[in-house]
């Protein structure tokens, strides 16, 4: 049983290069497969120990399905009766009526009441406003993630895989990037594509905010090309594509998703804060950040307009943040040992 | 194959070829021919300077309570060179960076450490401080990593004189100045200078026994000495490692997984296995008189010259037991050819299996010492019948 | 190594020219720079635009009009912006803006979060090291525009108004009180008795220093008195001869308590020179403190101990003065806030318009303007150093380096200071550097939300009018730093590395 596991991952390849069976360094490459199936185990079982990062993961979900399920998605009707759009009228003077305070404390129990998280000065549903602009804000994060992700694993890796020109220019572009302060850049960006809507926004910001990770891959990747697994299969013929794609990126996973999760933390805070300066998400289309910077004046007199998207940019933020930590921890042992 | 010590024993040339393997034969033969063997080396005293008495060290994990160490006494007299041999996890190196008090914050440490009669493990940090580096110091196993890159040899070496002596620097500088002409780095004086990375292993090593016996210590642990050094250096170290030993009259702590190491340099050997001592006694009662299956195994896994033409080795099979959930009963048991339902049963205590004067003939420096030789199987004396041990394991524990 | 930064310097200044050129071209088209005049009566139009066009030159292709902004840039001369405005003076006015806020935030983040972070590690897995890691965790996910707007609604508008009866509430004391203890008694290291004792200790002494606070209403009119001043000195002293030399008395001890002692005494001898005293006498009392304490220390020292001694001696010294220089600003505390209204924590601007004062009542004033903004600003960028440095210290006390230094009997603070800490230093000096490059950049939120007239506004003005030469400005210094501290970072590593140096 544990010959056949040691050989059917590698088969296809067995197949084609009679030669790679013999190869000394095949028993190898077959070695790093069997190790890195044990080795998502363990990085599943590190994860599901690091007690911050599950809350994270807890907390992250609820505030996605929350935000997504109460207002509803473009045509999709949500639970939520009432609409971020509509005005109404004032109810307790706009004030949340949401209560957390059990009845025998003195409180008015566990209730969500009309209007949860108050209403504005022209009486539009603030959890309704809320909500939509989490969903926004969330979009625009994990767009931007995804996008930096694809680029940067793309330059990293090529850079790091072909060495010589290529790597020389796709670094210099790399360098010319990071010294343009990463608020200009993605102001500028910001400006040119918010007109646009938010999945333009989310591309172009994406677009300018993978620099580090590109580095993070490069060495992950430039350490990897000289290992024997990849020397083995560069020796039986097997072409650079294949050999980045099947030998390499699957070890640099543990880099690639670490930086993902870091990256969205920051893209949220990113966003909110262009959309506070007015240049990220515009009417009609609404963010966190956007809420902020609208009812900010409303400091004074209506405090919750301003709390309640301040905490979910927070909440997200933190909760992605402990999930980046716990897979940080995960899938680096070392780090783990001194850590936690 | 003769059991006299007077003859050239055949773990000798086991030496050879452990320490010189990959290098040419002539340069091994030279290598032998210069060494300073622990003949020639000065024998130790009869006054004890370090007892450990029912040391243990555990480590709470996530997964549970790693034992270590467990229960090891063991005495060293002055000048006397003691051997803990034994696989990677079997707690030598712990146990010794539990006497230096080295151990991180999270280890349990109980049981006593006497040197001179203090115990180490009960005395005030600031006591056992100004021990440590002075009367007990202690050489590391990769010299690569144990020289701090940041600052020269000379400070790195001074530091370790003015951390126990109101001395001017410049004295301070000077003392190891003499210490790297000791340990034979040439041009000590300029090399006072110099940063760790800008010396090769073996330098570094040597650099590192003389931070040993900068301050004329009574004992130096040497923690694997030569594991991370190229083969063609082993050899030297080991050699100079005698010389200084010597020259400040300490006692060695000499910590290997390899026996061929402990044969040339050793007066006495404690065999560990998981954690705790298995076979204790004088180097050629280990070797020749071997009362413990797992130090056969041991022995029968070392390349012999004398060997068969053709003969393989022969590797202990199995693994070492996990120090978190240790089986009730021997912890070789699993793995070695003589065990029986009482070995699974009880753990075997190390227990005398014979215990004699030295005759005059047999060591004559030691001569009317007491001299013990323990093990801790349940089935020692069966393996006393056996001519060879080291061919225990070849023929599957069967008697011959 | 000259070849490596001359290497450096040359790949650098190719990196700032390449950088300026993907800049132009995007803030060149961030928008319609005509798009307010577009609305303008007709008859004014015309002629509005075709001025702009001109001064802008927008007839030309983008490469172009980046060519005569370059050569321009490269005279000194970074053009005019939209309304005809001479850049260069916009920048300076706004250098100066910047800087006045980042360097004190930074520095002071820097140092702290240093501080917190190797404490973090030295005691890692305590309640202390529990609580910042978490703390660390929020800040990172913390909208420092958010936080901006609460600091302004709290740090100043409800602190300005407890300001006018500055009384603390028992339940505040009660709660700082066992806060500062749990603080404390988290650090211990120890039996169960030591900790009760620290928390009691350092519980009991928070609540009679507030109490006391309290009940005088030390805010109305604040100030340290001589008796606070002396001691605090003397207390400098010993904590700084400890850290250097350990606490056994010695003679750089004595040394600190000595430059404590004489630093006191010209405290009320001076008095006449610290009334109102400008910016030279300050510093040229400083220097006077480092040169008094050096002999101090020479004298001092003896041969063994002559290089720690001084050492012990200028810190003392120089604490000591600090101490003497905030009692002077707190005692003109009462005087500036009547001059203010009351309201001596200000949310908007650099400083309060046409403020006339004392040397003492000015730097008042910009205390209390730069206390929000730098305020956020740390809380912020602390987590990064905390993080960081806690990070490279575990790292670091987990070499074998260490072990050896441990090994050779050396007392654990030399282990710390002098291997564990000189080796973490390393990476943790090649990040500040990095870091120091991009705060420029870094803190145009926060001069937005305390409404600084700064390179935050060069860049978000220029940015809504579509207007590239107040962007390229603000690039060229921001982008400008952040290449010169990368490589500042580059070269404080291969300072501070000697694997590196001597290669």
């Amino acid at each position: 049983m544990n010959d056949h596991d040691r050989t059917s991952p590698e088969s296809p390849d067995a197949e084609h290069d009679p030669g790679a069976q013999e190869a000394p360094s095949s028993s190898e490459a077959q070695g790093m497969n069997i190790a890195a199936r044990t080795q998502w185990q363990l990085v599943r079982g590190r994860f599901f120990r690091h007690k911050a990062a599950l809350l994270g993961m807890f907390l992250l979900l609820g505030v996605v399905l929350l935000a997504f399920t109460s207002v509803g998605i473009g045509p999709l009707p949500g639970w939520w009766d009432k609409s971020p759009m509509a005005t109404g009228p004032l109810h307790e003077g706009g004030r949340p009526t949401l209560s957390l305070v059990p009845e025998f404390l003195g409180g008015a129990g566990l209730a969500l009441g009309e209007h949860p998280f108050g209403q504005d000065n022209v009486g539009k549903d603030y959890f309704a406003l809320t909500m939509r602009g989490a969903q926004v804000s969330l979009i625009i994060a994990f767009l931007v993630g995804i996008v930096a992700t694809i680029v940067a694993t793309v330059i990293g890796a090529c850079a790091g895989y072909f060495r010589g020109w290529t790597e020389t220019v796709l670094m210099r572009i790399t360098d010319v990037l990071i010294a343009i302060p990463l608020l200009a850049i993605a102001a500028a960006a910001a400006k040119i594509a918010g007109q646009a809507g938010i999945f333009y926004l989310g591309i172009v910001l994406g677009l300018v905010t993978w620099t580090q990770t590109a580095r993070l891959v490069r060495s992950a990747v430039l350490s990897l090309r000289e290992k024997e697994f990849v020397e083995a299969a560069r020796s039986v013929g097997t072409s650079s594509v294949r050999i980045i794609f099947k030998h390499i990126l699957p070890n640099t996973v543990g880099v690639i998703i670490v930086s993902v999760t870091l990256a969205i933390a920051a893209a949220v805070l990113l966003e909110s804060a262009l959309s506070f300066l007015n240049m990220g998400v515009q009417p009609p289309d609404t963010s966190l950040g956007r809420l902020i910077t609208d009812y900010r004046s409303a400091m004074g007199t209506r405090p919750w307009l301003f709390y309640w998207p301040g905490l979910f940019i927070i909440l997200i933020a933190l909760s992605v943040n402990f999930i980046g930590d716990g897979l940080r921890d995960a899938f680096d042992p070392r780090q783990n040992r001194v850590r936690d | 194959m003769t059991q006299s010590p007077q003859t050239p024993p055949p773990f000798e040339s086991a030496l050879l070829e452990s320490v010189g393997a990959n290098a040419s034969v002539t340069a091994t033969a030279e290598s032998v021919h210069t060494a300073k063997t622990l003949a020639d080396s000065k024998g130790p005293t009869e006054n004890e300077v370090l007892r450990v008495e029912n040391l243990s060290v555990e480590f709470p994990t996530d997964d549970g309570v790693v034992k270590a160490v467990r229960d090891v006494s063991y005495s060293l007299r002055e000048r006397e060179v003691l051997s803990i041999v034994g696989e990677s996890g079997s707690g030598k190196s712990v146990s010794s960076m539990a006497l230096m008090g080295l151990l991180p914050r999270s280890a349990r440490v109980s049981g006593r450490v006497l040197y001179r009669g203090k115990d180490l493990l009960t005395m005030r940090e600031k006591e056992r401080r100004s021990l440590r580096g002075r009367r007990i110091s202690m050489v590391f196993q990769d010299p690569m990593t144990a020289l701090n890159p940041v600052h020269t040899i000379g400070d790195q070496l001074a530091e370790a004189v003015l951390a126990h002596s109101l001395v001017p620097p410049k004295q301070a500088l000077e003392r190891a100045r003499e210490m790297l002409d000791l340990v034979g780095i040439p041009q000590a004086a300029q090399r006072l200078r110099s940063y760790p990375h800008e010396f090769s292993g073996g330098m570094r090593q040597r650099v590192m026994i003389a931070m040993a016996i900068i301050n004329n210590p009574d004992v130096i642990i040497a923690d694997e000495p030569t594991t991370a050094l190229d083969v063609t250096v082993q050899a030297q170290i080991l050699e100079k490692l005698l010389e200084v030993k010597d020259a400040v009259n300490a006692a060695i702590l000499l910590i290997t997984h390899d026996l061929g190491v402990v044969a040339g340099l050793a007066h006495r050997v404690l065999v560990m296995y998981a954690g705790t001592p298995v076979e204790v006694g004088e180097t050629d009662d280990v070797f020749y008189r071997t009362r413990m299956p797992y130090t056969a195994g041991l022995l029968g896994s070392i390349p012999s010259m004398t060997g068969a033409h053709g003969e393989r080795l022969r590797p202990i099979q199995g693994t070492p037991p996990s120090l978190i959930n240790l089986p009730s009963g021997c912890p070789f048991a699993p793995r070695c050819p003589l065990a029986d339902a009482t070995c699974r049963a009880s753990e075997p205590p190390l227990a005398l299996t014979n215990g004699e004067r030295v005759s005059n003939q047999d060591l004559p420096q030691d001569a009317g010492r007491y001299r013990e030789h323990l093990s801790a199987c349940h089935h020692w004396e069966r393996l006393a019948a056996v001519e060879d041990p080291t061919t225990f394991f070849r023929n599957g524990g069967q008697n011959p | 190594m000259l070849v490596f930064i001359a290497r450096r310097l040359v790949v650098s200044l190719f990196v700032l020219f390449a950088s300026t050129f993907v800049m132009f071209v995007l803030a060149a088209n961030v928008g319609d720079p005509l798009a307010d005049l577009r609305e303008l009566p007709e008859n004014d139009r015309e002629a509005a635009m075709a001025e702009r066009i001109e001064r802008m030159n927008l007839d030309l292709p983008v490469i172009a009009r980046y060519f005569l902004w370059l050569r321009g840039a490269l005279t000194g001369d970074l053009g005019v912006n939209r309304q005809g405005q001479d850049v260069n003076i916009l920048l300076t006015d706004a250098i100066s803006a910047t800087m006045q806020l980042v360097v004190a935030a930074t520095v002071l983040a820097i140092v702290i979060g240093i501080a917190i972070g190797i404490i973090s590690a030295l005691r890692q897995y305590s309640g202390f090291d529990h609580v910042v890691t978490f703390g660390a965790f929020v800040a990172f996910s913390l909208p420092i525009f958010w936080v901006g707007v609460l600091l302004k609604q709290f740090g100043a508008i409800e602190f300005n108004n407890w300001l006018a009866r500055p009384t603390i509430p028992t339940l505040v004391i009660v709660l700082v009180s066992v806060l500062v203890g749990l603080a404390w008694s988290s650090l211990m290291v120890g039996d169960r008795r030591t900790r009760l004792l620290a928390f009691f200790g350092a519980g009991g002494v928070t609540a009679v220093i507030l109490l006391w606070i309290s009940a005088t209403t030390w805010f109305a009119d604040p100030g340290l008195g001589p008796v606070v001043i002396a001691l605090s000195a003397l207390g400098g002293a010993v904590g700084i001869s400890v850290l250097v030399c350990g606490p056994k008395p010695s003679r750089p001890m004595y040394a600190a308590l000595t430059a404590a002692v004489v630093g006191t005494v010209l405290s009320f001898v001076l008095t006449p020179v610290l009334a109102d005293p400008n910016l030279l006498i300050i510093l040229g009392l400083a220097v006077t403190t480092v040169i008094v304490c050096v002999g101090i220390g020479y004298g001092f020292g003896g041969v063994l101990h002559r290089r720690n001694a001084i050492a012990t001696a200028v810190w003392t010294g120089l604490f000591t003065g600090g101490v003497i220089f905030v009692d002077r600003m707190l005692q003109s505390f009462a005087s500036y806030s009547r001059s203010v209204q009351g309201r001596p924590i200000s949310t908007v601007g650099a400083a309060t318009p046409n403020y006339q004062g004392t040397f003492w009542e000015t730097s008042l004033d910009s205390v209390g303007h730069l206390a929000l903004p730098t305020l956020a600003l740390i809380l912020v960028s602390l987590a990064t150093y905390t993080r960081y440095s806690r990070a490279s210290m575990l790292e670091v006390m987990n070499q074998d380096y260490v072990r050896t230094a441990r090994a050779k009997g050396l007392p654990e603070r030399t282990v710390i200071t002098r291997h564990a800490f000189r080796n973490g230093l390393i990476p943790i000096t090649t990040l500040v550097a990095y870091d120091f490059g991009t705060v420029i950049g870094g803190a145009v939120v926060t001069e937005t939300v305390f409404g600084w007239r700064a390179m935050g506004h060069l860049l978000l003005t220029g940015l809504n009018e579509a207007d590239p030469a107040p962007i390229m400005a603000f690039f060229v210094v921001s982008g400008g730093a952040i290449v010169v501290f990368n490589m500042v970072a580059d070269i404080a590593y291969a300072y501070l590395d000697p694997r590196i140096r001597l290669s």
